[in-house]
């Protein structure tokens, strides 16, 4: 059964890629999702149903990828007003366009199956002329030919123009050669008067061509034909119209035709459409309009793929070519059933992206290919042929940077290898711009790459961090949720506490503290630096105004700051050093008895602190231990003398 | 999701283009017919980044580069106004242009053209280190205001005046890198940065920020950076910025702790569903609804459009649902409302192409 | 469809792209280190933005440092030192590439240096000439000054026979590349010395629980076991059961597939994929591309050539390119 993908709508876009794909490349994938319900399998009614509900989804998306392939005029319009012209000069369809037509026709149309030959009549009319390379086609001679249409006085005696209308006949183009068949001499009103006769067989030659039956459900408006969906009914008229020609052919009407290339053109025109191989090998060029003429004219029921295939090789042996172009080497895989030779032509011919999107048709035709694109391959690490081309294509997508955005979808539908190749490719991209990054930040989001997203996070951070960006560096670092680094940083700040630094640089340690914020952490370190800024703060603000006031806070600051159990011990002589100016403050004593004992208890656990191993001085001058005792016993004794 | 309030459908065109389009604006134009837009281009092939004034064809479906200027580096933000635009880079350097005024295209027939493209070269650059270390995060000019403020990821903040000539209002030397700006009167300006950070700058006051406000109301769960702001004449203790995650918010300098979300994801009370969960590029004010619905209150923040990394373009307003103009596949990366036709907004989308929506 | 990226200078030995290929690290005969930088991400041309001396030797070989630790690069230089350099924009300075770090070691050189990121520390794995491998690990993130050494090794699967002087001419060191964190670390080594011991490429594994690098598998089949091993490439395994390895010796260019979980014997098993021949001269350097499907190659016969497993894992040759001169 169809292993259930959902599609995404992503975008239609025409571009070179400068060697990296042939041609063009277009995106397309349809939000869909699939409801096969394999127990749906059991009932042959339902799986009918089922099989025609898969048909219609990849009928539906082959058709969206035709649009996207562009909708260029036909050059083979019939409803041309210029009587003499006979080729719309539109827009060339392109190879990829055609070959994914063939595709669809062979393998998603089911409606197809019946019509194969006719169904290959209408393809060559819209892509003959690509097929034009070193040998001339069909196409390309009408081009040439009706380039010197304007100049021709007399149409009819140009061998040419005989030779146009045979080759156009020969491979169904009848509207052109009805409409190059008016343009013969014998219609002006001048010389219809002494050219009667030749003028009626010009006329009953085009009248039969217009009639002629095919094989086929309808034709498009405009077009030539008569068209019978049942074969006895087209039996019927086939022969018919068979023996009207035969008896055209050996009228007497062709003695009084005394214009010799008339008579012989038309004789040419009659022995194609009674069938005669030489002549049809003789008024194509490549061996598919050959082919394409064999169906016409000579084996109308011609069903089934070994039929066509041998009819193919048959053709290719009338008119061999050196360098078979890429469209008839694909037509000759598809109707050889070989699909490991189709996707090789893809590949080779149209490259990764007709590869990645046809095995979505391949796979709708027969089981046997289903199997094959699905089967898992040990030896290239249990993938199937289709999830190895969607991420060769994908990797495709990603070498460009206008398109790796879009391979992120490719690779979520590969189930083995496609998240982690995602996970490489998303590590991988720059983390230095900000726009960029937040939109591969995006991608991690939709496809839930917490880990990638945290870690290209930390490597902008990091990089901003050591650019001289600290506020974004310690943004990325806290979107990244990197507590280790976060607190590697919180620990440098702790090297400027107790020391002397300049303004600057205290506004710069006092900007990152605000950065790393205080409520995100649990307590610890950096509660015990926004106390320090804040008592750093309120020192400065004693020692510029000199008020009580400020005094008193910075004192109640130091006290907050002294009875806190996070401040490490390292630290308080720094601090208690710092505060020497509060210690000793002329006015008054800042601090009372117990705050001041509290203080000396700890000067002492210090000093006990010190003797034992592993304890780190810190690097204040040697009395400065000295100096805050005596500072703290002198507050103790003002202190006392005041609460008595 | 959405339900629409609109009537009609608002009529889209899409141009697709052969560059990748980084920043789009409308330019002022003497006729509604002959619209003209600049827009910030890079082209991938050649790996040039340019500026260049388009016009569009009365049936909007194509446009024509009149003018066009290579930029020392891809630009990284794009302001105009009637008279003049502003265009700052990622290498740190600021252009300004003067609006040219003889933009009609000769006839109307615009298959046979033919004219190349002139060049055009700003009245005033600033370049060099002093400027702005590293990428300009968001540049402002006022219309009939003397100076352009800038602000950079390197945490400063620079006014340029007409002849070139700069000064520099404040430097974080990094502890704040900038995202964006907008002018609220000739001497007051907001910034915004990480964190959901907004700074009012008032500058005949001190050369520090005057209010601050922290974008922290679930307590850091979601944070990120402020991409665009916008001050409605009108209501200029008010700014409206957007930013990460779909958060759009309003900040009253009045009340400078009680932000009014508008939209965001995360833990909020405000929206059950939120428009967008990905970056909000820009956000506008959309005189257009405004004008529609006349019984907004004065307390109630004006409705405004934005445009978002998940590829919605949408108008929103305080306690409504918003109304959603298109959901693209791709992300909207700039849009700018047309000051004097507001029913006609432009934006670019990342898949180089232009859609000009019209409203009824 | 060539188009030129980059044009470097004259007397350039060797070069080194970064890990989002947006920065190109070059070094001269003469000690100079030159930096080239796209003004894009988009863009694919690159032009010089920074040049300094950093040896009066000729710089043999440059490896940039993981990303999440800064822009930084270990040049190995001609006299055997190996040198940590940083781009940093330091207090108000402006940015500019600093020294961080100097390694030497007397009596031995420097031959070959790689970097692993492990979770929260980064380790870099140093090959001497004397045949000893030390594998240094980084205790400050912030600061490339700080570097432990956390062990040393020598490329033996039998770790009780010691070897004196060895002495050897190149050693080649590669990371797995892994994103999974749950993964044990993991780098191979080889060496092309006159110790055959030491020369055969094995794969060590930091076991956690005893804290020391553990050699478990050795990549060459018992009669190989003494070629000299030229260069090693870990490829990045984007979802099969095994690890792909290439190491290239003088017999050609060998394939292996190796499965890190041990069975039930508890050994990893081992299998020879492929040995790629057909070429001219030695393979000196192979990288993987990032799907770990493509193996590009190059040596002395001048010739790039890119190597690809078919379906049924048969590598062949897919293209080989000559640089245009």
């Amino acid at each position: 059964m169809y292993i259930g993908l959902v599609w995404l709508v992503v975008r239609f876009r025409n571009w070179h890629l400068d060697g990296y794909i042939s041609d063009e490349i277009f995106s397309l994938i349809k939000v869909k999702s699939n409801q096969a319900d394999s127990s749906a399998s059991a009932s042959g009614g339902a799986l009918s149903q089922e099989f025609c509900f898969e048909w219609d989804h990849v009928m539906e998306y082959s058709k969206d990828i035709k649009e996207l392939l562009g909708n260029p005029k036909s050059n083979y319009d019939p409803l041309i007003e210029d009587p003499k012209e006979v080729l719309n000069k539109g827009e060339e369809p392109t190879s990829l366009k055609a070959a994914w037509e063939l595709m669809e026709m062979f393998y998603a149309d089911k409606l197809c199956q019946s019509w194969f030959p006719e169904r290959l009549v209408d393809w060559l009319a819209d892509y003959d002329c690509l097929l034009s390379g070193d040998q001339p086609t069909v196409h390309s001679k009408l081009v040439d030919f009706q380039g010197t249409l304007v100049t021709l006085q007399v149409i009819e005696d140009d061998p040419k123009y005989w030779e146009v209308i045979s080759s156009a006949l020969a491979i169904g183009w009848l509207e052109i050669v009805v409409k190059l068949l008016r343009l013969h001499g014998s219609y002006q009103l001048d010389q219809l008067g002494h050219r009667e006769t030749e003028n009626g067989l010009v006329e009953t030659v085009a009248v039969l061509i217009s009639m002629m039956p095919r094989m086929r459900l309808e034709l498009k408006n405009g077009k030539l034909g008569e068209c019978f969906e049942a074969k006895p009914d087209f039996m019927k008229a086939w022969e018919k119209w068979r023996e009207q020609i035969t008896k055209l052919d050996s009228s007497a009407f062709w003695v009084p035709c005394h214009h010799r290339q008339t008579r012989e053109g038309l004789k040419n025109l009659i022995q194609i459409m009674l069938g005669n191989t030489k002549i049809l090998c003789t008024a194509t060029d490549h061996w598919i309009e050959l082919y394409i003429s064999h169906f016409l004219f000579i084996r109308p029921f011609t069903v089934g793929f070994e039929g066509m295939y041998n009819l193919a090789q048959k053709c290719i042996q009338m008119k061999p070519m050196s360098s078979p172009h890429k469209l008839l080497r694909l037509i000759i895989g598809i109707i050889g059933e070989n699909t490991e030779v189709v996707l090789a032509e893809c590949s080779r011919g149209f490259g990764p992206w007709m590869v990645a999107h046809a095995i979505e048709l391949l796979t709708a035709r027969s089981d046997l290919a289903d199997i094959l694109l699905h089967k898992e391959h040990d030896d290239i690490g249990g993938i199937s042929m289709e999830e190895l081309h969607r991420l060769v294509y994908a990797q495709v997508l990603t070498s460009h940077f206008l398109t790796w955005q879009i391979a992120p979808v490719y690779l979520t539908s590969c189930m083995k290898q496609g998240m982690s190749l995602l996970e490489f490719l998303l590590y991988r991209q720059p983390a230095q711009h900000n726009q960029l990054l937040l939109k591969n930040l995006e991608i991690c989001r939709l496809y839930d790459l917490d880990h990638v997203s945290s870690n290209i996070m930390k490597i902008a951070g990091v990089y901003h961090w050591k650019h001289g960006r600290k506020g974004l560096g310690v943004f990325w670092l806290q979107q990244a949720r990197d507590e280790f680094l976060l607190n590697k940083i919180a620990r440098q700040l702790f090297d400027s506490v107790g020391k002397s630094i300049s303004s600057e640089s205290f506004k710069q340690w006092e900007g990152l503290i605000e950065l790393l914020g205080s409520e995100s952490k649990p307590a610890g370190s950096l509660e015990f630096l926004h106390k320090y800024r804040d008592f750093k703060k309120s020192l400065q603000q004693a020692c510029d105004r000199k008020t009580l006031d400020a005094a008193q806070h910075a004192a109640d600051s130091l006290m907050s700051l002294m009875k806190n159990p996070s401040t490490p011990q390292r630290f308080w002589l720094p601090l208690l050093y710092d505060s020497l100016t509060l210690l000793s403050w002329p006015a008054r004593p800042l601090l009372n008895v117990s705050q001041t004992n509290l203080l000396l208890n700890k000067l002492q656990e210090l000093s006990m602190a010190s003797v034992r191993p592993g304890f780190v001085a810190s690097d204040l001058p040697a009395e400065a231990l000295n100096s805050v005792r005596l500072a703290l016993a002198t507050n103790l004794g003002r202190a006392i003398l005041e609460e008595q | 999701m959405a339900i629409t309030n609109l009537p009609k459908n608002p009529e889209i065109h899409r141009i697709p283009q052969p560059k990748f389009i980084d920043a789009i604006r409308w330019l002022s134009s003497p006729s509604p017919f002959q619209k003209s837009f600049i827009t910030s281009l890079y082209d991938s092939d050649y790996h040039t980044p340019s500026l260049e004034i388009h016009s569009l064809d009365p049936s909007k479906t194509l446009t024509t580069a009149l003018f066009s200027w290579t930029p020392p580096s891809r630009i990284s933000s794009l302001k105009s106004t009637p008279s003049l635009f502003a265009a700052s880079t990622f290498l740190g350097s600021l252009h300004i242009f003067k609006t040219p005024e003889e933009m009609s295209v000769l006839g109307n027939d615009m298959s046979d053209l033919g004219s190349k493209t002139s060049d055009m070269e700003p009245v005033v650059s600033v370049v060099g280190r002093e400027f702005h270390v590293g990428s300009v995060g968001g540049v402002d000019l006022m219309e009939g205001g003397s100076e352009c403020v800038t602000v950079g990821e390197d945490g400063r903040v620079n006014l340029v005046v007409e002849r070139g000539d700069f000064r520099r209002v404040f430097d974080e030397n990094g502890l704040v890198s900038y995202s964006a700006v907008k002018w609220a009167s000739p001497a007051e300006f907001v910034t915004g940065g990480c964190g959901f950070g907004l700074q009012w700058w008032d500058l005949r006051q001190s050369s520090a920020a005057v209010a601050q406000f922290k974008g922290n109301w679930d307590h850091g769960t979601t944070s990120g950076i402020i991409h665009s702001i916008d001050i409605n004449p009108s209501r200029k203790h008010t700014c409206l910025a957007g930013g990460s995650s779909g958060t759009v918010f309003a900040w009253d300098l009045r009340r400078p702790q009680e932000p009014i979300i508008l939209s965001s994801i995360g833990s909020s009370d405000t929206m059950t569903h939120p428009l967008s969960e990905s970056e909000v590029w820009e956000v506008q004010y959309d005189c257009y609804t405004n004008s529609l619905n006349s019984n907004i209150s004065s307390s109630r923040i004006l409705p405004a459009m934005i445009c978002s990394e998940d590829g919605i373009l949408a108008v929103i307003g305080q306690g409504e649902e918003p109304t959603e103009l298109l959901a693209e596949p791709c992300a909207i990366n700039s849009f700018d409302i047309d000051n004097q036709n507001p029913s006609d907004v432009i934006c670019s989308l990342e898949w180089e192409s232009i859609v000009i929506l019209s409203r009824p | 469809m060539e188009k030129s990226v980059a044009t470097l200078d004259e007397g350039t030995t060797c070069t080194s792209w970064n890990y989002c290929g947006q920065r190109l690290a070059t070094g001269s005969f003469n000690g100079f280190l030159s930096i080239f930088d796209s003004p894009d991400p988009a863009s694919s041309s690159f032009t010089a933005t920074s040049k300094i001396r950093i040896h009066e030797g000729g710089i043999v070989k440059i490896v940039w440092i993981p990303p999440e630790y800064g822009d930084a690069v270990a040049c190995i230089c001609g006299d055997g030192s190996l040198s940590l350099w940083e781009e940093i924009a330091e207090d108000g300075q402006p940015l500019q590439w600093k020294l961080c770090e100097t390694f030497r070691s007397k009596g031995s050189t420097v031959l070959e240096a790689q970097f692993g990121v492990i979770r929260t520390s980064l380790k870099m794995v140093v090959a001497y000439s004397d045949g000893h491998v030390k594998v240094y690990e980084l205790l400050d993130p912030f600061e490339l000054k700080n570097w432990q050494l956390q062990a040393e090794i020598q490329n033996v699967i039998d770790s009780v026979s010691t070897f004196g002087k060895a002495s050897c001419f190149s050693a080649s060191i590669s990371w797995n590349p892994q994103l999974n964190e749950s993964q044990e670390p993991s780098f191979v080594l080889g060496f092309n010395s006159d110790t055959p011991q030491l020369n055969s490429s094995k794969v060590w594994v930091f076991d956690q629980a005893h804290h020391r690098w553990l050699p478990v598998a050795e990549l060459a089949l018992p009669l190989d076991k003494s070629d000299q091993v030229f260069a090693v490439a870990w490829a990045p395994n984007i979802g099969r059961a095994y690890e792909l390895i290439a190491v290239a010796t003088h017999k050609g260019i060998t394939i292996w597939h190796v499965r890190l979980n041990p069975d039930l014997d508890g050994r990893l098993s081992l299998k020879k994929a492929a040995l790629l021949s057909g070429y001219e001269g030695e393979v000196w350097q192979m990288e993987w591309d990032m799907s770990g499907m493509t193996l590009a190659t190059s040596g002395t016969d001048g010739m790039i050539r890119l190597w690809q497993s078919n379906l049924n894992g048969v590598w062949l040759e897919q293209a080989a390119f000559e640089p245009t001169p």
